[in-house]
């Protein structure tokens, strides 16, 4: 039974679409059949944060207009079996697809993938509208920030009105060390906010800068503890709900431990 | 001498404690008024209205009367403590003589 996923957020910049592409190589490398779709018509960006721009030829609306089959405009991933990616239009816009449209596209690309992840453009217009249109359930991203997670309650809302059942939440950009100073809300301050299921917690890294540049996605990265965060994540949503979340407490360096020492460092704080 | 420790060992700046229990306030209000739709004006007129009709039947005590919004469980709730001095003596019969709401 396949699965339609949405990653939303309702703010630009929270990293949707570098969770999505991650969550899509995760899935993919627990041999699942995976299709992540762009339907940020216009702004067109998950092509190049997998690193495959230099390979489209067709894309969403050429499929929804018949121009093309769909598996002409699927771009296998060489990387990794399983794994491939429908990207959008860029020289259109969002009006260019209506939710029915999309409903009927997802229901076709259902029937050759277990796992679709829709990349949800920002906002909450037709561009929001057309990407849930044909998902079962949503995942939220957010950012520890008071802007981000206000966009995110108000995108709740949208998903429980699109009659999908309640979101997931994966937390991006968690600053550990910023949590044990009291200087950035921790899981528990978000959870009570928005009030919805912790699918994960993903650490701020300068690896995710390095993966956007190189087109490689973390995820890839045996090494990385970010890359981890997003394995555990692909887990959990391919099946395995008790894997356990990531050990983010802060571990502390010579210079903190003498700070503290001389109370000029908050006292020992483990970020949950 | 400490602001120069300080600076030396690269201290918390001096913004005096936990930014994040500030974030998190405003972020609760922000909510509330979202999904209620109504600015902090239009609470304010509502409260003093409300209060208007209370102390027709009771004497409160205004200064220390609080009234918010605030999100309980499921829904949003609006929460008020009244504080009241004395029942007002004359019967509130009378009043709604005048045209105010019978009391229940």
């Amino acid at each position: 039974m396949s699965e339609c996923i949405v990653v939303t957020s309702g703010k630009g910049g929270v990293g949707k679409t570098t969770t999505t592409a991650n969550l899509g190589v995760a899935l993919a490398q627990q041999g699942n059949t995976v299709v992540v779709v762009d339907a940020d018509i216009g702004l067109r960006n998950l092509d190049v944060i997998l690193g495959l721009e230099n390979r489209i030829v067709y894309d969403l609306v050429h499929v929804i207009e018949g121009e093309c089959r769909l598996k002409q405009a699927l771009i296998k991933d060489k990387r990794l079996d399983g794994l491939s990616l429908l990207p959008a239009a860029q020289t259109r816009d969002k009006n260019a697809v209506t939710p029915a449209q999309m409903r009927d596209l997802i229901a076709r690309i259902k029937e050759v993938a277990d796992y679709v992840l829709v990349d949800c453009p920002a906002g909450i217009e037709q561009g929001f509208k057309n990407a849930v249109a044909g998902a079962d359930k949503a995942i939220i991203v957010t950012t520890p920030e008071v802007s981000a997670i206000r966009d995110a309650d108000r995108i709740i809302g949208m998903v429980e009105a699109a009659e999908l059942p309640e979101p997931q939440l994966i937390i991006n950009r968690f600053r550990a060390r910023m949590v044990a100073s009291g200087d950035m809300m921790n899981k528990e301050d978000i959870l009570e906010i928005l009030a919805i299921p912790l699918l994960g917690v993903v650490p701020d890294h300068e690896d995710i800068i390095v993966s956007a540049n190189r087109g490689v996605p973390v995820a890839f990265d045996e090494d990385s503890l970010v890359g981890e965060a997003y394995r555990r994540i692909g887990r959990r949503l391919g099946g395995e709900p008790d894997v356990p979340m990531l050990d983010l407490s802060v571990q502390d360096g010579f210079w903190t431990t003498l700070k503290r020492w001389i109370g000029m460092a908050p006292a020992q704080g483990v970020a949950r | 001498m400490k602001d120069l420790f300080s600076r030396f060992f690269g201290g918390r700046k001096a913004h005096g404690g936990q930014s994040k229990d500030e974030a998190k306030q405003r972020l609760k209000f922000l909510l509330i008024h979202d999904q209620v739709d109504l600015t902090p004006a239009q609470l304010e007129t509502m409260k003093g209205e409300i209060l208007e009709v209370i102390a027709r039947y009771v004497e409160i005590d205004v200064d220390t009367t609080e009234f918010k919004l605030e999100r309980a469980e499921e829904c949003i709730a609006l929460v008020s403590s009244v504080p009241v001095r004395r029942v007002v003596e004359r019967p509130p019969v009378l009043r709604s003589a005048e045209g105010s709401p019978q009391p229940a």
